[in-house]
């Protein structure tokens, strides 16, 4: 049966930017995502798609990265926030795909120099995840300060981080299980 | 519709309204919807994704 394949959950580092500390941040999500038996996390860096800026939707989409987003049970977004909103790049990707991403869940990882942990650029995503059929999840992760939880070689400086994804990922998997039954087997008329 | 992989009939679930990418596209817009509707499946066995975009006067396509 399809459903005992694993759960895939491709995790989005949402920047372009050299030296970005989301970099560990994804990574640490991915790690979490595969302790898991039967889960299946796969980093996508948006810095090795070769965006184009030639044009824009799906005349400018990456054959692999609609062929994982095809077969992903969830999506992980990590996203720094960059004057309160999301990174041009990361938006390119969400604006390239659509059935890729329709029925399923979402959740989503703020990182943040401030205080805030990438709450605003979270709020901002929240309508682009609902036009794109994306079905956001009630927790987030808020990497604040992030140049403390991590050390300049991405190691965790602070264990609560753990718990908090473990949480997160418990909805996560809870959506995705559920919403793969639901486009699997429920017809919609 | 048809998986490409399995062969298998895939499951219709979900019908979403999306703008016109195109002057052809305009002309297909349901005038009852206001939209064009992607119409999405999803195989049973493999998980996998296909749509096609429905309007009437549109030529469907995935
Ligand atoms: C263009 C730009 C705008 C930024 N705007 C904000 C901001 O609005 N709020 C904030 O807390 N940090 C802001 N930062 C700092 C980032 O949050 C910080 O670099 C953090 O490490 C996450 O981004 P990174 O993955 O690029 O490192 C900004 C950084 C850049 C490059
Ligand atoms: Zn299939």
């Amino acid at each position: 049966m399809g459903s005992d394949r694993p759960v895939l959950i491709p995790v989005i580092l949402g920047t372009t930017r050299k030296g970005r500390m989301s970099a560990p941040a994804a990574r640490l999500i991915t790690d979490e995502i595969n302790k898991r038996a039967g889960l299946r996390g796969e980093l996508i860096d948006i810095a090795e798609l070769g965006l184009r800026t030639d044009d824009v939707g799906a005349a400018v989409q990456n054959p692999e990265l609609s062929d994982t987003l095809k077969r992903a049970d969830a999506l992980v977004i990590v996203a720094p926030e960059y004057n309160h909103g999301y990174p041009g790049p990361l938006k390119q990707v969400l604006d390239s795909y659509l059935k890729e991403y329709i029925h399923k869940p979402v959740g989503l990882a703020g990182v943040s120099a401030g205080s805030f942990g990438g709450t605003r650029v979270i709020q901002n995503l929240l309508p682009v995840m609902r036009e794109v059929g994306l079905v956001t999840i009630f927790w987030d992760v808020n990497f604040s300060k992030v140049q403390d939880v991590f050390d300049d070689d991405g190691k965790l400086l602070d264990e609560a981080y753990v718990k908090r994804i473990d949480k997160f990922l418990n909805e996560l998997v809870w959506m995705a299980r559920t919403l793969r039954y639901g486009r699997e087997n429920i017809p919609l008329d | 519709m048809k998986c490409r992989e399995c062969q298998l009939e895939m499951n219709h679930h979900a019908d979403k309204p999306v703008d016109p990418a195109s002057a052809e596209e305009a002309r297909g817009v349901d005038p009852a919807l206001g939209a064009i509707v992607e119409a999405v499946h999803c195989c049973p066995e493999c998980g996998s994704t296909e749509s096609e975009r429905i309007a009437p006067g549109l030529a469907t396509h995935g």
